[in-house]
């Protein structure tokens, strides 16, 4: 970072706020709005676990225990559902608010009501979702994917998730813009584009892949609407329309969603790992120019998830070799982190355990994503454990990680206050171990056949089971641990010193005091 | 005159054919960024980055022709 000029203490008269509900209800200051975001997604993110923990509770052995086929396809729909649009997205949207307006020296976000009322969207969309489970028939059932004909079919579980989705992309796009606002109009005098955090830059980026997909989102499930409800026929091949139509539509979105929920995380790492290594983020542009080919090639690989649906050879070729070079600036990422960590001062305290933790099994989950992308390979793991494995490997020890890591890192810039490292160091082992022990087994279950969202299967897949079943629960229990730290921090957590990382050089830790006063920045610091 | 600026122009697309080039591998030589930064405006870079990616999709398209062919 450049060398900067600016009055840390300069806040402490500014630390003034309204006080009780009202100051959630009508808050448009960027910090409180990002707190909520956060507490949000981890209630979304407990949700989404307990429904994880129904489905794995069932599958610990053969046969139909606890939850009937149909609950349990609702389980495993809103389980996808709630975790991607619920948790993962809205909690890297509270990061956003909270760390961008500190990181490029701004006072708030752009657009500051528009902020609160992004955020206050969330609750209602929550509540349908979960809500559904209570309508006649149940909840959506058809997968997180709602392909038709199964969601034309479905009951008022699936209009109340086409509604919720409707809302949560209203408030996704609200919020790209008003981040992409944000980057481009308040940074502070001498912050150029190429002297952003790479947080920051993530997060731009990111803003704008969400700006083109949630669009197409929407669009979708407004056919689908219209197919349930207005006599249309956009996926009813009977009446003239098309079901794979539908697939290729929302993939065009959905593989993007895969980049917006993995770029700032890669982000977050890129801010951890140079702190504590006590380094320079090595290749810095290229990392910026990594991200931006990601995104670019994340628009044109969509098909690779529809390569069972029925498509020429040419065409699964086009997207089976689009696919596999994304694995190129992947890997050029994977090669700066590991480069700036080469020959530095490393430490490993919490924030940084996970952000290693993030690489290794990052690395796992791509490598499983370029055998995916091999056609003749896909088409035999299509719809098996096999995908479960790859995927929970990007996003949970992917993106959660990541989220794990960027809230121990900048926990004592929010509250003030140090979370237990000790503590912290066993919620990363406990996860790291439990992680591997539920989803790794997942890739034999795949390879051997298993097929994803069924309630029951043959005997041959039991142990591996009952060992993933176990490795969940023992996940989810540590999840609790994460909450227990969390609250214990703030409420009773040690005074943290005004910078807890020595080697942090983002304005939040070089030119605001810890915590970050309730309005900063008010004056813009000049960099030099 | 006109032959020195057509000169020009050919040299700022092939700097920013580069720029691109580079950036869809996720990697530039710093003295060459900085080249970059202090001549490209971004809007050049977004144009040259649209073309790019959709020369890229159709030289993968041919490729896979040929392969399929």
């Amino acid at each position: 970072m450049a060398a900067v000029h600016g009055d840390v203490h300069g806040h402490g008269h500014d630390d003034h706020h309204p006080s009780g509900i009202m100051r959630w209800v009508t808050t448009t200051n960027h910090k409180d709005i990002g707190s909520m975001y956060l507490w949000f997604s981890f209630t979304m993110f407990l949700i989404g676990g307990f429904l994880a923990m129904g489905i794995r509770a069932e599958l610990y052995q053969p046969g139909i225990q606890i939850l009937e086929p149909e609950l349990f396809n609702q389980f495993t729909t809103l389980h996808g559902l709630i975790m991607v649009f619920g948790a993962i997205m809205p909690a890297f949207v509270g990061f956003a608010n909270w760390q961008v307006p500190i990181m490029i020296g701004a006072p708030d976000m752009a657009f500051a009501r528009m902020n609160n009322w992004s955020f206050w969207l969330l609750p209602v969309a929550g509540t349908l979702l979960v809500g559904s489970f209570f309508a006649p028939g149940g909840a959506a059932a058809g997968g997180w994917t709602f392909y038709p004909p199964l969601s034309t079919q479905g009951g008022i579980g699936v209009d109340l998730m086409i509604f919720a989705v409707h809302i949560l992309g209203a408030s996704s796009i609200m919020g790209s813009i008003n981040i992409i606002t944000t980057i481009l109009n308040m940074r502070a005098p001498g912050m150029t584009l190429m002297k952003m955090p790479m947080f920051v830059w993530t997060w731009l980026i990111t803003a704008y892949l969400l700006v083109l997909v949630m669009p197409v989102l929407a669009g979708v499930v407004t056919m689908l609407l219209t197919d349930r409800h207005f006599g249309t026929s956009f996926f009813n091949a009977a009446g003239g329309g098309d079901p794979v139509m539908f697939q290729h539509i929302f993939w065009f979105f959905g593989h993007p969603e895969v980049y917006i929920m993995i770029l700032p995380a890669f982000g977050i790492v890129s801010e951890i790992i140079p702190t504590f290594s006590r380094k320079p983020l090595f290749g810095y542009s290229s990392m910026v120019y990594a991200t931006a080919s990601i995104a670019i090639l994340s628009c044109i690989v969509w098909a690779h998830h529809m390569f069972t649906a029925g498509m020429p050879a040419i065409g699964q070729l086009f997207f089976m070799y689009a696919t596999m070079l994304i694995a190129v600036p992947t890997g050029v990422k994977v090669f700066n982190w590991t480069a700036t960590m080469w020959r530095g001062s490393m430490s490993f305290e919490t924030p940084m355990l996970f952000a290693i933790g993030f690489i290794f099994l990052f690395v796992i989950g791509g490598l499983s994503g370029v055998i995916c992308a091999i056609v003749p390979i896909d088409i035999q793991v299509q719809d098996t454990y096999y995908v479960i494995a790859h995927f929970h490997y990007v996003l949970v020890s992917g993106a959660l990680f990541s989220l794990f890591a960027g809230a121990y890192y900048w926990i004592p810039k929010w509250t003030g206050r140090m979370y237990n490292e000790t503590l912290g160091k066993w919620h990363f082992w406990l996860s790291m171990f439990f992680f591997n022990l539920t989803f790794f087994v997942q890739h034999f279950l795949g390879l051997a056949g298993m097929p994803r969202r069924i309630p029951d299967y043959n005997l041959q897949f039991a142990d591996f089971n009952m060992i993933s079943s176990i490795g969940a629960f023992g996940f989810g229990l540590t999840q609790l641990l994460f909450l227990y730290i969390m609250i214990n921090c703030i409420r009773g957590g040690e005074k943290a010193p005004e910078k807890p990382w020595d080697g942090a050089t983002t304005l939040e830790w070089t030119h605001l005091p810890t915590p970050a006063p309730y309005h900063s920045f008010e004056k813009p610091p000049v960099l030099k | 005159m006109n032959k020195v600026t057509e000169k020009q122009t050919g040299a700022i697309i092939w700097q920013i054919a580069k720029a691109v080039m580079f950036a869809f591998m996720g990697i530039r030589k710093k003295s060459d960024l900085e080249h970059d930064a202090a001549t490209l405006k971004p809007a050049q870079v977004i144009i040259g980055g649209i073309i790019g990616a959709a020369l890229f999709v159709i030289g993968l398209i041919l490729l896979v022709r040929i392969i399929v062919n």
